[in-house]
């Protein structure tokens, strides 16, 4: 039986595409889940929002080959998703309490009373963060991540790097002004 | 540490009254959420949904039924396709047949003929004061006293009065 060689090249490019999606996930899966965390603040829903994003890749996985850099391409998806979920659970009670936190923080070396008092500092801090505007908000959130550079930034959001440099300014002076004013208030 | 050559550095655009302890805190928190590590086996089930996925045809979000869900959109063959001429004729004509038959339904059901409802206005008030308040019956009252006036004889009269008199002529059949 003699095979199209369209077949076998559209078999061939499948296989080829699959295995370059194989790769991607074990390669930035962490990644992408950190970032979704960052913004979602609960390990399922984080969890739910990267196999979303790998889904999406997997149905636009024949555009693969035009993509310049996968990582920030990647951290873009799962951005949106992130930030559609967010906007979407608005209505529904905050999952970012204290004890989600005191449950994923690092507890190495440290008594359950100081890993409650963290819980709870990070928590405080993380209340303030969410009280900023979303443009300086988004920005500050993602200045965190020691492997995003302001271009890469600038590129997940689609702005312009100076646009970065000038929220992120604006997003620590309004940041430490909550906080100081939290602080007074005490 | 591995410095990344793109990444702004804090001192670069923070003053320093701004990069203090309490700015630094904050950024120390979301540094700390953003390094948390990946729950165990994560690329695993990403790998599983990828491989469940039917990825084999196209996928979207179909709404059957009240439910959002994944599911298999069927390809239109070529005849049947919305981008070929002749459908989209065929909906134009549809959406042309359905409007007119809307508005031909509308106006068929628009009862014509029908009088026009007058606004009744009320009716001016009587010199006295009074009206019947726009009542159908009004209740026969008792007759109340009547005065009769004295009549004056107008000049006209006295005149109609004289002239028989003025005529008084002889008559034949007068006795004298």
């Amino acid at each position: 039986m003699k095979i199209p060689t369209s077949a076998v090249n559209d078999e061939s490019r499948r296989r080829a595409e699959d295995a370059a999606l194989a790769a991607l996930v074990d390669q930035y899966a962490g990644a992408l889940y950190r970032v979704a965390f960052s913004v979602l603040r609960n390990a399922a829903d984080a969890e739910d929002a990267v196999q979303e994003a790998f889904l999406r890749v997997l149905r636009h996985r024949h555009t693969l080959g035009d993509v310049r850099d996968h990582r920030v391409w990647l951290i873009r998806i799962v951005w949106n998703i992130v930030l559609d979920r967010k906007r979407r659970a608005k209505t529904r009670p905050e999952t970012d309490d204290v004890d989600e936190l005191a449950r994923v923080l690092p507890s190495a070396g440290l008594t359950a009373e100081q890993l409650a008092a963290a819980a709870q500092h990070h928590s405080h801090v993380l209340a303030c963060v969410d009280r900023l505007p979303p443009k300086e908000r988004q920005v500050l959130v993602l200045s965190a991540f020691d492997e995003l550079s302001s271009v890469e930034i600038a590129s997940v959001l689609g702005i312009t790097e100076s646009s970065v440099r000038s929220r992120l300014f604006r997003a620590r002076n309004l940041m430490a002004g909550l906080l100081d004013h939290e602080r007074s208030l005490r | 540490m591995k410095l990344n050559p793109h990444k702004p550095m804090a001192s670069e655009y923070v003053p320093v009254a701004v990069s203090g302890s309490i700015s630094s805190s904050a950024e120390e928190t979301l540094r700390l959420i953003a390094s948390l590590p990946a729950p165990a086996g994560l690329e695993d089930r990403v790998h599983a949904a990828l491989r469940y996925a039917p990825s084999r045809s196209p996928l979207r979000q179909v709404f059957v039924a009240g439910v959002v869900s994944w599911g298999r959109i069927l390809a239109w063959s070529k005849a049947l396709s919305p981008q070929s001429d002749w459908m989209r004729t065929a909906a134009a004509a549809a959406i042309v047949f359905v409007v007119a038959g809307g508005g031909w339904g509308v106006y068929a059901h628009v009862q014509h003929g029908q009088p026009a409802k007058v606004i009744v206005m009320p009716r001016a008030m009587q010199p006295d004061g009074f009206s019947g308040a726009g009542a159908k019956r009004t209740p026969q009252t008792l007759p109340g006293p009547t005065v009769i006036l004295p009549v004056k004889p107008t000049p006209a009269q006295h005149k109609a009065k004289k002239k028989p008199a003025a005529s008084l002529a002889p008559s034949p059949l007068q006795a004298p």
